[in-house]
């Protein structure tokens, strides 16, 4: 569905690179993450996936269209939700939908429906100058979904918004993806991605450093931990012990066989934690 | 075509949103009552003469022989101090003292200090003429020809228009649609627009129909308002049209080297300005050298003064539409490709 073989792009047309040697391919259905801290390079990756910045070196195919061609008929099968929401203020959110539904070939989804999804069908006459920051951001999102897109670009969908609308999205994002859109999801919320994708990739100073699943990424660099609350002279004491050190193990064993355990559960490495390890940076 | 249709009524609609389409309202307005309230139809030519004449026979002569000389009045003072504050008081009159040395008359022109040298000359030598036409035997050998037969003159008032129309058709437009393609990159809707199966040039032909109709609206009014319904409309409008696209096509243009209105601030302002040397001819017929005619202004000043005539020349018209048509499309495929290049970059 997508393909990106030794993508570099630079802004100053230089060797000083914003992305160097991207490789990836995305399968159809698959929800793909591109993780990294701010300036990492996902934007600009995501920049030259969807023709909005020239692609200089290496191949980039979206939806079998290559993008050194910029087919403006791609556009009717992908769809894009940008970081910064960018409506039109002036024109109601309604209009907002309107005006961008007839610029498509393909048959659209009814504006209203989506605005309902999100929560902004109370207000669809509103100007969309009048929304607080969370209402343009869940307006530019539903746009993105008008063409019911096969390849659907997600610069951080949940940026912003509160915990009910962020879960309200990411099941959207869940039930797109079920009925067979694929994902690719650009963002530096990891919790976010562990729900959401079946691969991520970590990016950092533009350079692609790793790619997997969530799931394979915490069996292998991920440590397990126990976690125990035990009493100890009329106090509660907790301990954390690996289940893979050895030393750990035993003392494990010997609480579990003379302490007074009060509550006890287990730990996994976060994917957070694991760009830390794997990266050496934290995601800020 | 539709998508095209789409695009112009969002245009449309935001900009009798905006604030740049009451201003040109609002512009045109001002302009209008300016024109019928405080300008005259046409300006006062009189030159008035303070005239101090010690020689009383001369008095009765003085005033006939500078009345013969067109539009002028005299005024006759009794003392040089109360002349010279005559002069002070009104700074674009002129005084004439007329007095005896021994038993000839002499006559001194006391003039303000901000005359021209080829003022101060033709004052002096207009009377000198007209003194030595009293002498006896004087016969007047000089004729007058003018290349133009029939020259064609626009009243005073009317005669300003031709600028207006230029900077508000032409101009004017220039800035606003960059200041429209700038506000869509702030408010990041080009990306959004970018990203639809559109057109680059859709984008830009509506942007280039809204300020089209906004001039020819607005110019028309105007035009009606001042001069009436005695002239061609229909080629009135072709002009503006053409005028109008040819600015927009060049305000797009620059903006494609920019990112931001203020960055194309500076780029903006000194193309309206070099262009505007075209005016200079306009008000100075004498100062027309061809760096000057070249320069788009020019032609377009000139248009709208034939079209103001009443029998102006419809074939130099015509011919600068046709210019600024095909103009405007060679300028417009460089801008599309411009455009394709840098819309979101």
């Amino acid at each position: 569905m997508i393909k990106v073989q030794g993508l570099y792009h630079s802004y100053t047309h230089d060797h000083v690179y914003a992305v160097k040697n991207a490789n990836f391919e995305i399968a159809p259905g698959e929800i793909f993450g591109f993780l990294g801290p701010s300036g990492a390079g996902k934007s600009t990756t995501q920049g030259v996936m969807t023709g909005l910045l020239p692609l200089q070196q290496g191949v980039v195919q979206v939806a079998g269209y290559d993008m050194r061609l910029r087919q403006r008929e791609l556009f009717n099968k992908i769809g894009v939700s940008f970081e910064q929401s960018n409506v039109y203020s002036k024109l109601t959110a309604l209009e907002n939908l309107e005006f961008y539904g007839k610029l498509f070939d393909v048959p659209t989804l009814d504006p209203m429906q989506l605005l309902h999804l999100v929560g902004l069908d109370g207000v669809a006459k509103n100007k969309a100058g009048t929304f607080s920051k969370g209402m343009k951001h869940r307006l530019t999102f539903i746009r993105s979904m008008l063409n019911n897109p096969a390849i659907w670009f997600l610069d951080e969908p949940t940026t912003g918004l509160d915990p009910a609308i962020s879960r309200k999205i990411i099941e959207i994002v869940k039930d797109k993806n079920a009925e067979g859109a694929t994902v690719f999801l650009t963002t530096h919320n990891m919790q976010v991605a562990d729900e959401l994708c079946h691969r991520v990739a970590f990016i950092i100073d533009g350079e692609i450093k790793l790619i997997d699943s969530p799931r394979n990424l915490k069996l292998q660099f991920g440590e397990k931990i126990v976690v125990v609350d035990h009493r100890v002279d009329d106090t509660t004491k907790r301990e954390q012990f690996s289940l893979v050190k050895p030393d750990d193990m035993a003392r494990l064993q010997t609480l579990l066989q003379t302490g007074k355990i009060e509550m006890m559960h287990t730990k996994e490495a976060t994917l957070e934690e694991i760009f830390i390890q794997v990266t050496g940076r934290g995601l800020l | 075509m539709q998508k095209l249709w789409t695009t112009f009524v969002k245009d449309a609609r935001l900009s009798y949103q905006g604030i740049y389409f009451y201003m040109e309202v609002g512009m045109a307005i001002i302009f209008v009552l300016v024109m019928l309230f405080a300008v005259p139809e046409n300006f006062d030519r009189t030159q008035t003469f303070y005239a101090l004449v010690e020689i009383e026979a001369l008095k009765g002569e003085l005033s006939e022989l500078i009345a013969d000389g067109g539009d002028h009045q005299v005024k006759f003072f009794d003392s040089r101090p109360a002349l010279e504050q005559a002069l002070a008081a009104n700074r674009s009159a002129a005084g004439i003292h007329v007095h005896l040395q021994g038993q000839r008359p002499v006559l001194e022109l006391v003039l303000q200090g901000h005359e021209s040298e080829s003022m101060k000359a033709l004052l002096r030598s207009t009377l000198e003429g007209a003194m030595a036409s009293q002498l006896p035997g004087y016969v007047d050998r000089t004729t007058v020809v003018t290349l133009e037969t029939a020259p064609a003159r626009l009243s005073d008032r009317v005669n300003l228009l031709p600028i207006y129309l230029v900077i508000n058709v032409a101009f004017m437009g220039l800035f606003i649609i960059a200041a429209y393609v700038f506000l869509d990159k702030e408010e990041g809707v080009i990306k959004a627009f970018a990203v639809a199966p559109v057109q680059v040039w859709h984008y830009l032909v509506s942007k280039i129909i809204i300020m089209a109709l906004m001039a020819v609206v607005v110019s028309t009014i105007v035009v009606i308002s001042l001069v009436g319904f005695r002239i061609n409309y229909p080629l009135l409008i072709l002009a503006i049209l053409a005028f109008n696209v040819f600015g927009s096509v060049l305000g797009l243009l620059i903006t494609s080297f920019f990112d931001s209105m203020t960055k194309a601030m500076g780029a903006l302002f000194f193309s309206v300005f070099v262009l505007m040397f075209g005016g200079f001819s306009y008000f100075m017929p004498w100062f027309s050298p061809a760096w000057i005619r070249l320069l788009p202004s020019y032609p377009m000043i000139f248009s709208f003064r034939e079209l103001l005539l009443e029998q102006g020349d419809v074939a130099y018209v015509l011919q600068n539409i046709g210019l600024f048509i095909a103009l405007s499309i060679l300028l417009f495929i460089y801008t599309n490709y411009r455009f394709k290049k840098t819309l979101t970059v």
